[in-house]
């Protein structure tokens, strides 16, 4: 019988220290067993449980792309005791994993249309995914927009993927932070004003994530510029341990986010209670 | 049907052992609770409801979902003999039916095989639950609230009733009939113990209040979400969590890990929506801070939400909450009251 509790181990090939707090770090993992890998077919918006045993564990939303064959990324906010356990990681750790996890963005509803992608401080791991996974299949797709915001130009994660994707001409990068800084030459305010200034076309799909207060300030946005509720997805988030339906933490109204989610349409949000 | 003289009973609980793990209530302290049961000495019948409720038994309260230590990460035996348990009501039976629609058949999607629960299953499986009807159901008693009543077979592999002298049983499953068959001191029943059966049914249905009528229920939870009348039905809950712990419906829980880094358990523990720090999140951010929101999960989780993925309330109107409840809230005025709160 499948056993969606037990985790199967990766090895930590790398770790990236991406802020200069070091309060976050991009952890690239390694299978260890073929089987293992061969399993785990997953798509950009899906999240694994990460563990480390004795420890505990906790989700988190893949960073990489399935088109980033053999390794597995998450990056990891220091916030609790399990985050905390995580950043003291080693290259050569063995952790426990458990996924993929959730359902994903609407991949097959983006082929064909303009896409515009946002997203705020360290929630961009699985946009920053299927953004590697678009351009990656870069015909299947119209026109790709990505606006993400933070604090202050140290905080953005993937910093060296956001210049040669800024290089390109097949992807547009609006990057802003909070208030101004020195030497920063780019966009200067808020995800949602920012969002309101960059004439989108309201034909596009739209993934929104970020921080809670981020999401619940665009979405009005959107609209404004004329987004149908249908065509705008988020991803939420939950304190889950089971994964599978079954422990009650990620409830919302009658869904749970780690089967049922964590991608919702707005549509679909907004008949359900608590959902913000 | 069959029946058997009273005396008999240690005998047809032996019987079943030698092919089962006999659970059965028993003293546990002042209160009672399912246990296994090594001879029948050990059963305490005197109660009918066992003030814990028998969820414990296919799912502990503490159940160890792996031990790891430098040779990897090890999975509990699975149970050498399928559980049997004796003196259910029909309330705890159709309660362990409802969880095994979570446990192995999460949202009614039955073709993923990963959201299977397989340490229920492992305990659930060929499983005969025995239940027996309640003579004098008690005054929290509300089970007539939900098509059911103290003389309700459903989802019962045996049905047992006590007479005067004899019990009387009756094959549900095919399971059931098998092992009635299989007792030698089993004989069938005839006329004057139907009259039997039907003069105790008459008495027990005649202590039971009359059932509330509650198909507007749901219709109505759908409407209220953010009404002002959580604040009236949520003002007294201390959210203790006892009502969830007692409830044999309630299966939220956590899972942590006991031991060091190189050798201890991953367990899974009872947890309860009543609690703040069920949802709360390691940044300090919790979507349900405060009291009245979590008192609204749990009676919406029970009367709405596992509605729309499962056409049935999550609950049997066992009653345990209405008795254990430190500052007496009763979910039966709970749900009068939204019943007849004008929106």
């Amino acid at each position: 019988m499948c056993n969606t509790y037990l985790p199967f181990p990766m090895k930590v090939e790398r770790i990236i220290t991406e802020n200069p707090d070091r309060t976050l770090r991009t952890f690239d993992l390694s299978f260890i067993n073929e089987e293992d890998r061969e399993k785990f077919i997953y798509m950009p918006g899906q999240f694994c449980e990460f563990s480390i045993l004795g420890k505990g564990e906790s989700p988190f939303g893949i960073a990489s792309s399935p088109t980033e064959e053999g390794i597995l990324k998450f990056t990891v906010s220091r916030t609790g005791s399990v985050t905390r356990e995580i950043h003291y990681l080693q290259e050569g750790d063995i952790v426990g994993i458990r996924g993929p996890l959730g359902n994903w963005y609407p991949e097959q509803l983006m082929q064909n249309e303009d896409v515009v992608i946002i997203g705020g401080g360290f929630a961009f791991t699985t946009l920053r995914s299927m953004i590697v996974y678009m351009l990656a299949h870069r015909e299947r797709y119209g026109k790709i927009t990505v606006i993400y915001g933070a604090r202050t130009p140290e905080y953005f994660i993937f910093k060296e993927e956001l210049e040669t994707w800024d290089a390109r001409d097949d992807i547009t990068l609006h990057l802003t932070i909070d208030k101004p800084y020195p030497g920063w030459e780019k966009l200067v305010g808020f995800v949602p004003t920012v969002t309101g200034e960059v004439n989108l076309d309201p034909k596009a799909l739209v993934l929104v994530c970020g921080p809670p207060v981020m999401i619940k300030y665009t979405l009005p946005v959107l609209t404004k510029i004329g987004f149908k509720d249908e065509k705008i997805f988020t991803s939420l988030e939950r304190r889950m341990k089971c994964g599978i339906g079954k422990c009650g933490r990620c409830g919302i109204g009658s869904k749970y986010i780690c089967i049922d989610g964590p991608v919702f349409s707005l549509a679909e949000l907004n008949k359900i209670p608590e959902a913000f | 049907m069959y029946k058997f003289k009273i005396v008999y009973l240690p005998e047809f609980l032996e019987y079943l052992q030698e092919k089962y793990t006999l659970w059965a209530p028993a003293k546990s302290g002042t209160e009672t609770e399912f246990k296994v049961i090594s001879s029948f000495a050990e059963i305490d019948q005197s109660r009918l409801n066992t003030t814990l409720n028998p969820k414990e038994i296919f799912f502990p309260r503490r159940e160890v979902l792996f031990s790891y230590d430098e040779n990897g990460i090890k999975t509990p035996p699975p149970p050498e003999k399928p559980v049997a348990v004796w003196g259910l009501r029909t309330c705890d039976t159709r309660s362990i039916r409802m969880l095994d629609e979570v446990f192995s058949n999460a949202h009614q999607m039955p073709e993923k095989e990963m959201f299977k629960d397989p340490y229920w299953i492992n305990k659930y499986a060929d499983s005969l639950l025995i239940s027996q009807a309640c003579r004098q159901p008690l005054s929290t008693c509300f089970c007539n609230w939900f098509n059911s009543g103290p003389f309700d077979e459903t989802g019962s592999d045996i049905f047992v009733i006590k007479g005067e002298v004899n019990y009387y049983l009756k094959g549900i499953s095919d399971k059931g009939q098998e092992v009635l068959a299989g007792f030698a001191k089993a004989e069938q029943t005839d006329e004057k113990d139907a009259a039997e059966i039907k003069d105790l049914q008459a008495a027990a249905e005649s202590y039971m209040s009359p059932a509330l009528d509650i198909s507007d229920l749901k219709s109505k939870l759908d409407k209220i979400w953010d009404d002002p009348l959580w604040e009236e039905i949520g003002a007294k809950c201390i959210n203790c969590g006892a009502c969830a712990y007692i409830c044999p419906t309630c299966h939220c829980f956590d899972v942590s890990d006991e031991g060091k880094a190189g050798k201890g358990k991953r367990v899974r523990l009872w947890d309860a929506c009543m609690f703040q720090l069920f949802t709360k999140e390691a940044s300090g951010h919790n979507p349900r801070s405060n009291s009245l929101n979590r008192v609204r999960q749990r009676v919406m989780h029970k009367y709405n939400y596992f509605v729309d993925n499962y056409q049935k309330f999550l609950c049997t109107g066992c009653g345990r909450c209405v008795s254990v409840c430190p500052v007496n809230m009763d979910i039966r005025e709970i749900i009068k009251k939204i019943l007849a709160h004008e929106i």
